[in-house]
């Protein structure tokens, strides 16, 4: 127990004063801050001032249904939409000028409804940025609307039933989590659950081929041998994964105190991009929780690799399915509908809970049976696997030269 | 007191068997040499030794006691292949080596430091290990190997890739270990340095203890019919000398072993008859080597 600390301890303070480790812990939460604050400051700074629509109507009867339908309001109360109706002559005369307003900024929007747009016509929506699909979502909403509105008045229809007829129906987006209605849902959580899933996907990734790149340096510097002249291979081989493991959660705190600091001088300055960044105490257990159940199952699993190979090539081939096992699980829990049955088998299983139950905890709410249910499953699966790993390792650590068979590694886990 | 004994043991790799039904015992405070060819099965039995391996039969016995993980904290091992971590720094390093023996982190920096200063590598030990010469490196390879004063030492090829600055290093530490008390098991197949340092000697060959015991003994047994000759010209008829049982021929240099019964002076007389030109001749006790040859054929 004693030696298996200084082991740890050696190889935490080899990693974390390294070059990499202080690289890696200060890039990671600016390029995650990138991902949250860079998409949100955009979107509330959309929304914090009125945009100006100008509109050109050839078709002299659709412009004048869209004040009615821009009607949102800002949160300071304020009108979200301008409109601002530009004679047809006046365009037509001078189309560059209206252009150069839009990129001068002086308008955000230069709409056009042509003459037919009753019969078939398309409408033309012109802005600086033709991907902000909030926007033009809604603006192909509201056109919609009013020309729908008169072609059924054109029928001979009562406006006024028209409107109550045509009402569009909000969709207000509500997660139910410890039945508590909590007004925020998919909408804020997907993009969250969706970065945290990619840091849990990467550091378990990349904090397993450390293991294994380890225990590779390890033999080759031959050092090895002699470490197993004071210990065990089994206390080596703990050494190595709780070494590198509270390496990777050192990294996590560090980033989670730089991600709460920055919420919190985000909360500050521009309080109203918080709905849109999740960064509850919860979220960051389970994260931690499934980082470790994740690292773990496959650091045990890289060990070995590590322990059977005597050079970088051969060990880059025979990791490669056990890579294989993160990221096929990586690509199903970013598709797969969280509240699907199949997400809540595979949930269960080692290899695809760590990713595939923590967005289910973010998105879908599964039952606490099921949680523990996953963690024991996980747990057991860690212990087979270290099991296994420290056969492999026992015998693999004094073996050089060629690349084992499998059956020969199968002998080895007959050895004493 | 016993330092080490062993049993019988055996070892074998996918039916290959490294080592075979080996047994011998070792008094403490003696220098014991492992000989044997490459592959005779010398690696695997030190490895038996450290409980590195486990062996498929037999048993080890140390200080009298079946191996207990604690053993290795009175154990010092140095493997053929020696290896440190290259980007530590050399005092960092040998205070983690210490750890890993059971030292507390202060005593074996104190240790370190002491060992260093003996070895004219103080100013050194705040440099990483990568950035010492391989000489330096062997070195601190040792110190690492003996900080924690082990009262038995297994070293491994200790003289392997070693230039004579080294050697004779390694000798003098392993000499002054000797003199401390210390037990230590030296494996090898330079058979002039086995024979210039140890008390005892087992020879393997194949897996197989093929002679064991005292060296002076073995060597009185095997020196009685011996002799060296130094010569100039073809000795081609030495061999068809009837009191001549065997002989190693190196050119300019020959150990002969003769019949029981004959006598050297006979030979030195028929030898002076020959046209060979006799520049020395010696009636020696064999050299290790002439009988490390003379048992693998036996």
């Amino acid at each position: 127990m004693r030696k298996t600390l200084k082991l740890i301890k050696r190889e935490f303070i080899s990693k974390v004063f390294s070059k990499g480790f202080v690289i890696s812990t200060v890039l990671g939460p600016i390029i995650i801050m990138g991902f949250y604050y860079i998409p949100a400051y955009f979107r509330s700074h959309d929304e914090a001032r009125p945009q100006v629509i100008q509109i050109v109507d050839y078709s002299g009867v659709v412009g004048e249904r869209l004040p009615d339908l821009f009607d949102d309001k800002l949160e300071n109360g304020q009108p979200r939409f301008v409109l601002s109706p530009v004679a047809v002559a006046a365009y037509e005369n001078d189309p560059e000028t209206f252009h150069q307003s839009i990129e001068d900024g002086i308008g955000d929007v230069l709409l056009i409804l042509p003459e037919d747009i009753l019969e078939h016509g398309t409408a033309t929506y012109m802005a600086t940025s033709v991907t902000q699909f909030d926007l033009i979502r809604l603006v192909r909403q509201r056109i919609g609307a009013a020309v729908n509105q008169l072609r059924l008045q054109n029928a001979g229809l009562d406006p006024q039933q028209v409107r109550q007829l045509t009402m569009p129906v909000g969709l207000k987006t509500v997660k139910i989590s410890s039945g508590e209605a909590e007004e925020k849902g998919f909408e804020s959580e997907w993009p969250v659950t969706i970065v945290f899933l990619t840091i849990l996907y990467m550091t378990i990734l990349i904090y397993g081929a450390a293991v294994m790149r380890g225990v590779l340096e390890e033999k080759t510097s031959r050092i090895l041998e002699i470490l197993l002249s004071s210990g065990n291979a089994f206390q080596l081989m703990l050494g190595k994964l709780f070494g590198v493991g509270s390496v990777g959660l050192v990294q996590y705190v560090a980033w989670a105190v730089i991600a709460y600091g920055s919420f919190f001088l985000v909360n500050q300055s521009s309080p109203e991009m918080i709905k849109y960044v999740d960064f509850s105490p919860g979220t960051f257990f389970y994260f931690v929780l499934f980082f470790l159940l994740g690292y773990f199952q496959f650091s045990a699993l890289y060990a070995a690799v590590g322990a059977m190979c005597s050079n970088q090539e051969d060990a880059q081939a025979l990791s490669s399915p056990i890579t294989f096992l993160i990221i096929i699980p990586f690509l199903i829990t970013v598709s797969l509908d969280a509240n699907s049955s199949l997400a809540q088998i595979l949930s269960l299983l080692p290899f695809f809970a760590p990713m595939l139950m923590f967005m289910r905890v973010q998105l879908s709410n599964p039952a606490g049976w099921e949680i523990a249910l996953s963690v024991g499953i996980n747990v057991l699966a860690i212990l087979l696997f270290t099991w296994l790993a420290a056969k492999i390792y026992r015998v693999g650590t004094l073996m050089y030269g060629k690349r084992p068979s499998l059956r020969e590694v199968a002998r080895w886990l007959k050895y004493q | 007191m016993q330092a080490l004994q062993i049993e019988h043991i055996s070892k074998s790799f996918n039916h290959f068997k490294a080592v075979d039904d080996v047994s011998f015992s070792l008094d403490e405070g003696k220098m014991f040499a492992l000989l044997g060819p490459n592959g005779a099965g010398k690696t695997t039995t030190m490895r038996m030794i450290m409980n590195i391996i486990v062996p498929d039969a037999g048993s080890i016995r140390i200080f009298g006691e079946p191996f207990r993980e604690s053993h290795k904290n009175l154990l010092g091992y140095l493997p053929e292949e020696r290896g440190l971590y290259p980007k530590m720094k050399v005092l960092d390093h040998l205070q983690f080596l210490g750890e890993m023996k059971g030292l507390s982190g202060a005593e074996a920096k104190k240790l370190a430091r002491e060992w260093l200063e003996r070895f004219d590598l103080a100013e050194r030990a705040q440099k990483k290990v990568m950035e010492l010469s391989k000489g330096l490196q062997q070195k601190v390879q040792f110190i690492g190997t003996m900080l924690h004063s082990p009262r038995l030492l297994i070293v491994d090829e200790p003289f392997s890739g070693l230039d004579p600055v080294n050697t004779k290093f390694m000798k003098d530490v392993l000499l002054e270990m000797k003199k401390e008390g210390k037990t230590i098991i030296l494996s090898t197949h330079m058979m002039e340095q086995a024979e210039k340092l140890c008390d005892e000697i087992c020879l393997i060959n194949k897996g197989k203890a093929v002679l064991q015991g005292n060296l002076d003994e073995i060597k009185q047994a095997y020196s009685q019919n011996s002799v060296t000759v130094e010569y100039r010209g073809n000795a081609a008829a030495v061999q068809n000398l009837p009191l001549v049982e065997s002989l190693n021929d190196y050119g300019n240099y020959m150990e002969i072993r003769l019949r029981d019964g004959a006598r050297p002076g006979e030979l030195f007389r028929l030898l002076a008859e020959s046209e060979l030109e006799i520049q020395r001749f010696e009636a020696a006790k064999t050299s290790l080597n002439e009988i490390f040859i003379q048992a693998v054929k036996d």
